[in-house]
């Protein structure tokens, strides 16, 4: 752990948006050709991952992520070194499902320590009903186990609250410059969006595919094939914690008038017991 | 003369060549307006622009003799002064306007006409004398004689006897100042008493007096002692002539003015004077400086007794009108200290901001020299302050530098830093650019503000992990099972803050209906339980007469119970079937009865029903126990009933 620099930004929050999971598929001789040299016995290919949300590049506060992976599989510590315009990720092959351990190492102007996440590797469709199972072995991705994340930052180091909070704006440079100050600063700029092949604007802020700012907390405003995570899936996981609150309370009342019958019951039963007694 | 020649004269080099100069002349002197008053040689002097001090409109002067009225007449007077003491003998002549009253006028005028000067000079000789009478010189009147006090010979022996003054002396004096008209300069330069020895002998006096008063007389007087005596001798008729209480207002200042004039007080204002006129260019500049001097000292007394006051009113601080008696007990006195050190802070914090206050204010009081030298102090410790700070925020390696050159002021050092070594500038740009975030950058950077946080990096999820765990593992897995119920996936998809904030509110709700649950479902078993025994006792009620098998009960229950009354072995009968009972709950609800067994609190209430229901329970101690010896009560009733 670097040495702390400088003072914490006192009651200050910092978050980053990311993901991590697992995709896996089975092997099949047309879509996913078992490679060389892998034992008969593995019957999925899978990978695990930590990456931006939106694919943007995250490096400049994740510096390394360690993939522990289930002891049977040889040199089953994996260390995952920060590179610009990748996920962190570890593809391997194999037969069972286990509980990965990703220890987060954070880049040493932060000064914090590393954090570690813990993730179940699904090879087999899962869901609570069977058709969510169905769906997902239809779905030709193959078994998706992604989960959605914020990294939040308490009271950051004030260098480390300087990397967090700049970038993304090109308030105080101009934009090229701004752009070639990241591109030096050791590979922070240029992000998923150029790995993608997709847009590349070469005026304004940089953005991903789904307009998120490079270097910032944003979130996609809509889904896209492959990016499930977005304002608008954040949406409607409200309205559906909202709509179980009501249905909750609902059943709050409900309850709590049959609690009132009930211990009526209850105390003239007593009553009358103790006229008998 | 036009400004060609006057840079002629001045040697300065033309911007036209000689060519163009008599044409340009011509163009130019024709449409100038030809002003009057300045001869052309002036009004050439201001070359190619024309002087416009020039006035332009001309006035006239006024006919001086607008009226032709006849010249006045004037004629010779003779005139006599009245001031002169030769009673009119010697009669001058002036030139005087006639006065127009008629017939002495025109008599006059034909007398001055048709008589020639040298013979008019005797009729007119006549005139004057004539009208002499009448016209005294108008400056008769400015002769004003000073009204010098007049005393008789019994008055000034009543009144005006003094010890070194002889009547002699005093009349001299008095006869001077008439003479000279209390000008008392003159009078002092006069002043030379001759005394008269023969007459004083031959006169009234004694030879020994005499004698006195010679050698009296003989000190030289200065302009103070003549005036006292004067003073007091002009104040002394005034009172004789005139009681005081009679005198008017004015007449009564004058009165008081010179019986009090203080021949000592005139002196030493008299040196007082001199030695002003008298002193030298230094001695006056000193004066000046030490005027100064003294005008800063009384300011620093103003400020030191203000310093002072303020220590006093910290000294004696609770200056209140309630009553002391709650700073009488020990935490009485605690709270007063608290107050104290509190006034006490904000004051050191306030003195503190001001610049000049910042020095110690013994220190301003000691001596002047000191203010001075602290306020050129202070910008240099603020300076070395600065130039602490980035060191501290940077570490070292910065250390040199700043103090190597100690004299330059704060920002100075902050660029060289800053250029210098460009992270560690970054680093101070950063605390000015924290507080310049905007709303929207905030919210780009996902920036908020929280009054207390735990440093360090965490996950959004941990949050609601830690709902969670703040559970136990039994109420986790009813909530659990209570969302599953509402369809909520047992991992939120996007933990957001928005989301995990709502989660939160759903989470209270649901902990709160799972615990309304267990409630209910408590009640559900008590109300099965008081049914059973209504059932029981009904039956018991039906069958009155006979007792099946009260012996078998009293040797199950392995209490020890000694007294096998009927009655007793009837309840014992009752807790039987409430057992029973009890077990097929188990077998319908089997999530439920685990619960019961977990949770103290129930089974504490249960074993106070069931101890209500047995008073006669020899076991007989706390509630716990008999709680306890029901439930043993209960694993034995089932073993035994399953070797059965």
């Amino acid at each position: 752990m670097a040495p702390p620099v400088g003072k914490r930004v006192k009651g200050v929050q910092v978050f980053r948006p990311f993901i991590y999971g697992t995709t896996a598929k089975p092997f099949d001789e047309k879509t996913n050709p078992k490679p060389a040299g892998v034992p008969d016995d593995h019957t999925h290919s899978w990978t695990v991952f930590v990456k931006g949300i939106d694919d943007v590049d995250i490096i400049y506060w994740l510096r390394r992520v360690q993939f522990k992976l289930h002891e049977s599989i040889p040199n089953h510590v994996r260390m995952v070194e920060g590179e610009k315009g990748k996920p962190f990720i570890v593809q391997e092959t194999g037969w069972g499902e286990f509980e990965i351990t990703m220890k987060l190492y954070y880049v040493p102007e932060s000064g914090e320590k590393p954090q570690t996440l813990y993730h179940h590797l699904r090879l087999h469709p899962y869901g609570r009903t069977e058709e969510e199972k169905e769906a997902m072995r239809v779905n030709g991705e193959g078994v998706i186990s992604w989960v959605y994340e914020e990294q939040i930052f308490n009271e950051p180091y004030e260098a480390f609250y300087d990397v967090l909070t700049s970038g993304a704006m090109p308030n105080t440079t101009t934009t090229t410059t701004a752009n070639d100050k990241r591109g030096g600063k050791g590979g922070k700029g240029g992000g998923g969006a150029k790995t993608k092949g997709g847009d590349k604007k070469e005026d304004g802020p940089k953005r991903s595919e789904g307009g998120v700012l490079e270097h910032s907390a944003m979130i996609p405003l809509l889904n896209r094939p492959g990016h499930p995570f977005s304002r608008e899936t954040e949406q409607l996981e409200i309205k559906k914690l909202k709509d179980a609150l009501v249905k909750v309370e609902d059943m709050t009342k409900k309850l709590a008038d049959d609690l009132k019958k009930k211990e009526e019951r209850l105390q003239q039963l007593k009553r009358q017991e103790a006229g008998e007694a | 003369m036009t400004s060609h020649d006057v840079r002629d004269v001045l040697n300065l080099p033309s911007d036209h060549s000689a060519g163009p100069r008599p044409t340009k002349k011509q163009k130019t002197g024709a449409p100038r307006p030809n002003l009057k008053g300045l001869a052309r040689e002036v009004q050439n002097l201001g070359g190619d622009n024309p002087i416009a001090i020039v006035p332009d409109v001309s006035v006239f002067k006024k006919r001086r003799f607008a009226s032709r009225k006849p010249a006045a007449k004037w004629e010779l007077k003779g005139f006599k002064n009245s001031a002169r003491s030769d009673d009119g003998a010697l009669i001058l002549r002036h030139w005087k306007r006639k006065t127009e009253d008629g017939a002495p006028v025109d008599r006059e005028m034909r007398d001055g006409e048709s008589q020639p000067a040298e013979n008019g000079e005797s009729t007119a000789d006549g005139d004057v004398v004539k009208k002499e009478e009448l016209e005294d010189s108008s400056f008769a009147k400015y002769n004003v004689q000073v009204s010098v006090p007049q005393y008789s010979e019994d008055q000034y022996r009543s009144n005006l006897q003094s010890d070194h003054w002889t009547k002699e002396e005093t009349d001299y004096l008095l006869q001077l100042a008439k003479d000279y008209d209390l000008r008392w300069s003159i009078i002092w330069d006069r002043y030379d008493f001759q005394p008269k020895p023969s007459s004083e002998e031959g006169g009234e006096m004694a030879d020994g007096t005499s004698t006195a008063v010679v050698q009296v007389s003989t000190i030289t007087r200065t302009m103070e002692d003549l005036k006292a005596r004067y003073y007091e001798v002009a104040a002394k008729m005034m009172a004789v002539q005139k009681p005081a209480q009679y005198m008017t207002r004015p007449e009564f200042e004058l009165y008081e003015m010179m019986l009090n004039f203080n021949p000592a007080q005139e002196r030493a204002r008299k040196e007082f004077a001199l030695n002003t006129m008298a002193r030298s260019k230094d001695e006056a500049r000193e004066e000046e400086s030490l005027l100064l001097e003294i005008k800063r000292i009384l300011a620093r007394t103003e400020r030191f007794n203000e310093e002072r006051r303020e220590l006093y009113n910290r000294l004696d601080y609770p200056h209140t009108e309630t009553d002391i008696n709650s700073f009488k007990s020990s935490t009485g006195l605690q709270q007063l200290l608290q107050n104290l050190m509190n006034v006490d802070k904000s004051k050191k914090r306030k003195s503190l901001m001001g610049p000049g206050d910042g020095s110690s204010p013994g220190g301003a009081a000691v001596s002047g020299s000191a203010v001075s030298e602290t306020a050129p102090n202070d910008p240099r410790r603020r300076e070395s302050i600065a130039a602490s700070m980035p060191e501290r925020v940077h570490g070292h390696g910065h250390r040199d530098s700043i103090s190597g050159t100690p004299a330059t002021p704060a920002n100075e050092t902050a660029t060289p830093t800053a250029g210098a070594n460009k992270k560690k500038g970054g680093a101070a740009q950063l605390q000015s650019e924290r507080r310049k975030l905007t709303e929207q950058e905030e919210q780009i950077y996902g920036v908020t503000h929280h009054d207390r946080l735990g440093s360090g990096p965490t996950f959004r999820y941990e949050k609601i992990n830690k709902l969670y765990s703040h559970k136990s593992g039994q109420q986790q897995l009813r909530i659990t099972n209570a969302l599953g119920e509402l369809d909520v996936p047992a991992r939120l998809v996007m933990p957001t803050a928005a989301v995990t904030a709502q989660f939160e509110v759903l989470w209270s709700a649901v902990t709160a209906l799972v615990d309304l649950r267990k409630i209910s479902d408590k009640i559900d078993a008590e109300i099965k339980i008081e049914e059973a025994k209504k059932a029981e006792r009904d039956k018991a009620r039906a069958a009155q007469s006979g007792s099946s098998k009260p012996d078998d009960a009293a040797k199950r229950t392995g209490d020890g119970e000694s007294k096998g009354s009927e009655e007793e072995k009837d309840k014992e009968e009752d807790q039987d079937k409430e057992q029973r009972q009890n077990g097929d709950g188990e077998d319908k609800d089997p999530a439920e009865e685990p619960a019961v067994n977990g949770e103290g609190e129930e089974k504490e209430r249960e074993g106070e029903d069931q101890g209500g229901l047995r008073p006669g329970s020899s076991s007989g101690g706390g509630a716990h126990k008999r709680s306890a010896s029901v439930l043993s009560t209960t694993s034995d009733k089932s073993a035994k009933r399953q070797k059965k």
